[in-house]
């Protein structure tokens, strides 16, 4: 073999080599995923029947024409359990000029339950289950993370997605906005 | 044929570029892997673009500001990264899972759980987590957190399964980033395969041991645990499990070889000065003595060190074998025929100790050193080299316990370079007094006259009880007996011991007489004891009392409840109402055993103590697979040996007796036992 081919085998070895390196990076995939929201997401959530506190199902459609706020949550996430007072309030004061706030719970529901009455939450809880973060990664959610909150205009459009802490005063501007 | 020089370089040109490109390559991977979150905007974006177009105008320009404070969302982590978790297998019971959060991230304790898929016939046990921080929420109460790396040791249950068995196991586990952001509970599979294992192998006595608090696999896990003792408490960094409360085990457990290097070394040292050592000292002043014409101090020290070596390598492969094999030979080695074979060799040592022949190198060997006799043949130290490597196997039997605890230990890893260096360590530690003698080029031996052959004769007779010792466990009391009161009585004869003292004897010789006499009465006692009967070495006689005084001797030890198996043990541990308890692992052929029982438990500060606990003993006199199973669960390889259990049913790993121990000593390890209670 000459030195030249040598260098060829080497070169080729290391080629491969690097390209299954790449290739089998194990966070390729997550990382360079960017799921784009199917267009039929929003109008999926809003038809989407999730089971009340009492056990009956319900959809989010029956509030459309109203600004709806969407707060997906779980009793065991701190930062979820953190802003619910700000919603409390958010739905107290907005309520009677056409607002409407929903949690949806990704929790158990007789872990919820309490919970509500504890807080005295003003508005109504869906329990999504562990499945209910599936709804929420459809609607942009890319990490599946909670508290995830979509705001829907009076047509049921889905016009902002937040992961992670809202701001009330800015929840309330955007709110304002679309009413 | 010889590998032409070129075509050698060409290959590990080859050879050194591959794993150029293979460092590379890896490196590259992980700067592509680390630069590549998304940019947050990109989320919210993708989420707007969803909204019908009529509305989106008026409402995008706030979107992005909706978080309170900065732009929070941008530092959230894909799940992958913002928990790290790797599942490992640490022996042939024992997973260890590691959680490593992301700065600022945490996992809640009481949602990691694992759950084994597949009809494998492996099962989990118990999932051993160490203790979290508590983070306290004014509306929800505490919950137990995990913001470091640490541990969770899984324990698994393979009594149906012993050959390599591949497993996949879920890891489940759910937490929390500091910023305001929880990730839904996620799962993580992992596809492991497990090493066979016997039940001769010492079970890890991690696996045996659940830390406080441990989250059960299966079902959520409750948060109404009760808490920890105080004083059990594991850090939330768990550097290993260091489950066990002795210092060198959590060593051993470290994996760490800095550390384990230096504490074989030390275990090695402790060998060397055992009855154990005394074969090599023969072989070593005939190595030094015999080549006196030339010894110089180097000489010596390139001599002696070249038979430590020898037996330091032998070790060595002995320890990487084990490793490799991820077996444990000692269960092997305590079979009739290797150790008849070992007190073989002891008794070969003996009887040329007593002169009946020299043991020389094999003579070819011989003259060749004597033809270079005044350089340093290479073929010399070869075969001094090659004596190191039989004393080895002279020493591994006779200093069995040891160098079993130290194998086992290695087994356990199933790492073979540890285990060789390991090993390795402890030969050169055993060695390092023989290089010292070596160095001083016979100084410190003994010279040759009728003292040294008085020596020999004593080093002649500790050898064949040597030889009696090994094969003890395999023989039969009675035979043990005999062999015990022949020894005896021979050297009782050899002693002069009925030879009537001359006129004018010196103190020396009245002082051996006495000797002689007492090892006469004894060997003849001990022969007596083997006739009539008698299977208990420490009272050949007890068979000639009258009934009434051994029933009292009976009643002198406190009572104990037998166990046979291990399900039966932890029925009567989980009923032990309150109780602590301890176990003795007993054996007909167990000499401290019955020194115990004797010396021991009969002592009434012992038994006071031994009143407050429960009883329990397990009979390992036949090895029944249920009685293997027992000894395994403890990583015991036979009696002696006792575990104490605390009043809530947990193993007091740091509290465990190996071994006699006198009645002082053994009252502090009551005393722990029921401290810990």
């Amino acid at each position: 073999m000459t030195r030249a081919a040598q260098l060829g085998v080497v070169a080729a070895v290391a080629a491969v080599v690097l390209a299954a390196g790449i290739v089998l990076r194990p966070e390729a995939r997550d990382q360079t995923a960017n799921p784009i929201p199917p267009a039929s997401a929003a109008a999926e959530l809003m038809s989407v029947r999730l089971p009340d506190l009492d056990g009956r199902p319900q959809a989010l459609e029956q509030w459309r024409g109203k600004v709806l706020v969407v707060n997906f949550w779980a009793t065991w996430c701190a930062p979820c359990r953190e802003e619910i007072p700000a919603f409390i309030r958010v739905q107290d004061r907005w309520a009677a000029k056409g607002l409407q706030v929903v949690g949806v719970a990704i929790d158990e529901t007789d872990k919820v339950r309490p919970y509500a009455a504890e807080l005295k939450i003003n508005y109504p809880i869906l329990v999504g289950g562990l499945d209910g973060i599936e709804l929420a990664r459809q609607a942009g959610n890319r990490l599946g993370g909670l508290p995830f909150t979509v705001v829907f205009n009076r047509q049921g459009g889905a016009v902002h997605s937040q992961l992670g802490r809202v701001d009330q005063q800015k929840l309330e501007a955007l709110v304002q906005s679309l009413l | 044929m010889t590998p032409r020089p070129e075509l050698l370089e060409l290959a590990c040109s080859r050879a050194a570029a591959l794993v150029l490109v293979v460092c590379i390559a890896f490196f590259a991977r992980d700067l592509l892997a680390e630069g590549n979150p998304l940019p947050p905007a990109l989320v919210v974006v993708a989420a707007a673009n969803n909204a019908p177009a009529s509305d989106a105008g008026g409402a995008l320009s706030k979107l992005r500001s909706l978080a309170g404070g900065n732009d929070t969302a941008e530092e959230f982590l894909p799940l992958s990264k913002a928990f790290k978790v790797d599942v490992k297998v640490k022996d042939a019971h024992t997973l260890v899972a590691e959680f490593a959060p992301a700065d600022s991230y945490y996992l809640y304790r009481d949602k990691i759980g694992f759950a084994m898929s597949g009809e494998t016939g492996v099962s989990i046990t118990k999932v051993g987590l160490p203790r979290g921080e508590m983070k306290s929420d004014p509306n929800f109460g505490d919950t137990e957190v995990f913001h470091k790396p640490f541990q969770a040791v899984i324990a698994l249950d393979r009594r149906q399964v012993r050959d390599v068995t591949p497993v996949s196991i879920e890891a489940r586990y759910q937490g929390c980033s500091e910023k305001g952001l929880c990730y839904p509970p996620a799962k993580k599979t992992f596809n492991l395969t497990l090493a066979a294992w016997s039940p001769a192998d010492g079970r890890p006595v991690v696996a045996g041991a659940a830390p406080p608090r441990s989250a059960s696999a299966e079902g959520p896990p409750s948060r109404a645990a009760p808490p920890a003792p105080r004083g059990q408490e594991l850090p939330s960094v768990a550097e290993g499990p260091g489950l066990d409360g002795s210092g060198a085990h959590q060593v051993l457990q470290s994996g760490n070889l800095w550390l384990i290097g230096p504490l074989f070394f030390a275990l090695g040292v402790g060998l060397a000065f055992t009855v154990c050592m005394l074969p090599m000292i023969p072989i070593l002043s005939g190595i030094i003595l015999g080549q006196s014409k030339n010894m110089t101090r180097t000489r010596g020290l390139l001599l002696s060190g070249s038979y430590v070596m020898g037996m330091a390598l032998t070790f060595a492969i002995a320890g990487v074998l084990v490793g490799l094999s991820g077996k444990n030979i000692a269960a092997a080695l305590q079979n009739p025929w290797v150790l008849g074979g070992f007190a073989g060799i002891f008794v070969l040592l003996a009887l040329s100790m007593f002169g009946f022949y020299e043991i020389q190198m094999p003579s070819f060997i011989q003259s060749k050193a004597a033809e270079a006799s005044n350089r340093l043949s290479g073929g010399h130290v070869f075969s001094v080299f090659a004596m190191g490597a039989l004393s080895a196997v002279i020493i591994g039997p006779c200093a069995a316990p040891p160098v079993f605890a130290a194998l086992a230990f290695v087994s356990r890893t199933g790492d073979a370079m540890l285990g060789g260096a390991a090993l390795f360590a402890m030969a050169l530690g055993i060695g390092a007094p023989l290089i010292v003698v070596g160095a001083s080029a016979g100084t410190l031996l003994p010279k040759a006259g009728p003292w040294m052959q008085t020596i020999n004769r004593v080093f002649g007779v500790i050898m064949l009880a040597l030889a009696v010792w090994i094969i003890s466990p395999v023989i039969p009391s009675a035979v043990q007996m005999l062999l015990w009161s022949a020894l005896l009585i021979v050297s009782a004869i050899y002693l002069h011991a009925i030879d009537p003292l001359p006129q004018n004897a010196s103190g020396f010789r009245k002082l051996w007489k006495g000797v002689g006499v007492i090892a006469l009465v004894l060997g003849v006692a001990l022969l007596v004891g083997a006739l009539s009967g008698a299977r208990d070495i420490l009272q050949p006689l007890a068979g000639l009392r009258g009934a009434g005084a051994a029933t009292a001797e009976v009643h002198a030890t406190p009572a104990f409840e037998r166990v046979r198996s291990l399900s039966e043990l932890q029925q009567r541990v989980t009923q032990a109402g309150g109780r602590a308890v301890m176990l003795d692992f007993y054996a007909d052929w167990c000499v401290s055993c019955k020194e115990m029982e004797r010396f021991t438990f009969t002592d009434p500060q012992v038994k006071a103590r031994m009143a407050r606990m429960l009883l329990l003993q397990a009979d390992v006199t036949e090895s029944t697979p249920e009685a293997d199973e027992l000894l395994k669960h403890f990583g015991l390889f036979g009696p002696p040996g006792i575990v104490f259990f605390s009043a809530s049913g947990r193993e007091l790993e740091q509290v465990r007796v190996i071994g006699f121990q006198p009645a002082e000593k053994f009252v502090d390890a009551l005393d722990a036992a029921l401290k810990n209670s």
